[in-house]
């Protein structure tokens, strides 16, 4: 039982992190409809600088800071220079920003080694906590929880109930109609875009710190970023949170009842989902 | 066919079979690897250049038939006969399995088919009592055909050579079919298709399936030439590397993906001995492809071809 219960909060704390991943992607999805496969790249290259900032100045909150900037600055060159180019060509734009992962990775390799790193949290996140029911608990990871859950509350209240958050919504809908209405489009792409970096970059130092940064991290951190939007429906804030829920506790699970098949699990909400309703929970119809 | 193409055949064929007479056995190796990489990219391309479709997981096909053959040959003693069949079937099998990825579209293909693929890797990879992990599985015997050994360089190029030479006249029959006109009017307008009566739902998954086993059939010959398999034949950067092959040869032709398979892995052979930055360069070959390249090689020919043409008519 008590398995169980450390279990559901290791899932907990996982969809806490995949879904700061996701939101950035499904964000940028919605509006602009750009799929960026290097969503990924941007993660471990936020996580990599986020990194260097800790051991240079030992403070974590300026690292998280750094890495999502740094992913920031990089993401608007990424849009201005390259992606530009592909208009609203999928295929183009999932062939041009898997080049650039390759790249970043690449070059992420050169710079920080092959091997696995890890961020050094501040020193009131270190240790454990004790739960109710005799549970120690990593404290770091449970104030992961806590910060997915503010990061989740903010978005929602900002894309929900605020007039950016409707023009944005109106943009998913039909873009060409809110720039009728004298709305900056460009500027609006401009500031989503700029949102969904920040988030990739901030979530590789909070996910530096518990996960580890090394080459291929990249790739695993995506593609569960994709079942979670796969799961949710691409362009929904309410399935990115809903998505990211179900594949972290199906994660933790899976790597507790079948170590050897944990990538499995993952197929299986695919599965269902592709079965009963390909758009996903929250998914409409582009 | 026009008398032209025939010739044009012809040639071709000569110079495939002269090969041997002037490359070296490292040089028939490479170019053995591109036709077999070449085949993957033409699986990809079935989807790609006819039905529209972008699928990212053709390694999984590929690395799980090249793993059955594997498994049965070394730990089970099975015959190539059967171990090959074998592996042709698990293969496609998958390919039955993930055809249901055709329930979407456009972007959803892509991140799905990803992320199917990627759980294939993953279970390769962690599932190391049977699959053997990292390691894989290693000293997989050349097949025997008809009491000849194909163990040097020059009979494996050969035996490889025969069965694309039969694949390939299959895959032209195919796409020249009704099926293959129904592909391409499902790329252009699936619900005018549908409108007009077709099962493109159907189409689809069939052709997913064909695809399906040209992947694995490339991935039997694959783990013949290279007497070893290994995760990595599963991995996203294959899947997606055969889409930039045919894309960069010519997507939607039949010899486009060969051409894509022999400049990328030719590419990559020369640019390896020289720079140490590998993936970096490889992706700067995709983001160079997409912007200045998209049409591939054989639309460059066809437009410098038309520009003549056109070019004669008018004088």
């Amino acid at each position: 039982m008590t398995g169980a219960v450390l279990q559901a909060i290791n899932g907990i704390s996982f969809a806490a992190l995949l879904f700061l991943v996701a939101s950035g992607f499904t964000l940028s999805f919605g509006l602009m409809r750009v799929v960026n496969m290097a969503h990924g790249a941007y993660y471990l290259i936020g996580g990599y600088v986020g990194l260097s900032v800790v051991r240079a100045t030992g403070n974590f909150w300026l690292a998280i800071a750094a890495g999502g900037i740094a992913v920031v600055l990089l993401g608007f060159l990424v849009d201005r220079f390259l992606l530009r180019h592909a208009g609203d060509n999928h295929l183009a734009q999932t062939l041009l920003t898997v080049g650039l992962a390759f790249v970043v990775g690449d070059v992420a390799l050169h710079i920080w080694g092959g091997d696995s790193l890890k961020l050094q949290v501040p020193m009131f996140l270190r240790g454990a906590t004790e739960l109710p029911g005799d549970i120690v608990y990593p404290t770091y990871r449970l104030a992961l929880v806590l910060f997915g859950v503010i990061v989740a509350i903010v978005l929602w209240l900002v894309y929900r109930k605020t007039q950016l958050g409707a023009v944005i919504r109106a943009g998913v809908d039909d873009r060409e109609m809110v720039a009728a209405t004298g709305i900056n489009v460009d500027r609006l792409f401009v500031l989503v875009s700029a949102l969904a970096s920040f988030l990739a970059g901030m979530s590789g130092v909070v996910g530096g710190a518990f996960l580890t940064l090394h080459p291929g991290a990249e790739w695993e951190i995506l593609v569960y970023a994709l079942v979670v939007v796969i799961v949710g429906g691409l362009g929904s804030l309410e399935g990115a949170m809903i998505g990211a829920l179900i594949v972290g506790l199906l994660d933790a699970f899976g790597r507790w009842l079948l170590p050897e098949f944990s990538y499995f699990v993952l197929f299986a909400p695919m599965a269902v989902l592709l079965l009963v309703r390909p758009r996903g929970l929250f998914g409409e119809a582009h | 066919m026009s008398r032209q193409q025939w010739i044009g055949i012809g040639v071709l064929a000569l110079a495939a079979l002269a090969v041997p007479q002037f490359a070296g056995s490292y040089w028939t190796g490479l170019i053995t690897q591109i036709l077999i990489f070449g085949l993957l990219a033409l699986a990809v391309d079935l989807m790609l250049g006819h039905a529209g479709l972008m699928s990212v997981c053709h390694a999984a096909f590929f690395s799980v038939a090249a793993y059955t053959t594997a498994i049965l040959q070394v730990r089970h003693g099975v015959p190539a006969i059967v171990a090959a069949p074998a592996g042709l079937f698990a293969g496609t099998l998958l390919g039955v399995i993930f055809a249901m990825a055709v329930r979407t579209r456009g972007v959803y293909f892509i991140l799905i088919t990803l992320a199917l693929g990627y759980v294939v890797w993953g279970v390769e990879y962690r599932w190391s009592s049977f699959t053997g992990g990292d390691n894989g599985v290693t000293n997989v015997p050349r097949p025997v055909l008809i009491g000849l050994k194909l163990d040097t360089a020059e009979h494996f190029y050969y035996f490889v050579l025969v069965v694309l030479a039969i694949v390939l006249a299959a895959y032209r029959v195919l796409v020249a079919s009704p099926f293959g006109l129904t592909l391409r009017g499902i790329k252009a307008s699936e619900s005018r298709m549908t409108s007009l009566g077709f099962a493109t739902a159907r189409h689809l998954f069939v052709a997913f399936v064909i695809s399906a086993f040209l992947a694995s059939l490339a991935g039997v010959l694959y783990v013949y030439y290279n007497r070893f398999v290994n995760p990595v034949s599963a991995s996203f950067p294959i899947s997606v590397e055969a889409v930039l092959m045919a894309i960069m040869g010519g997507s939607g032709t039949i010899l486009g993906p060969f051409i894509g398979s022999g400049v990328f892995l030719g590419l990559r052979n020369w640019v390896s001995s020289f720079i140490e930055f590998h993936a970096a360069v490889i992706g700067i070959v995709f983001i160079a492809t997409v912007l200045w390249a998209p049409e591939g090689v054989m639309g460059f020919a066809r437009r410098v071809l038309a520009r003549r043409r056109s070019g004669a008519s008018t004088r």
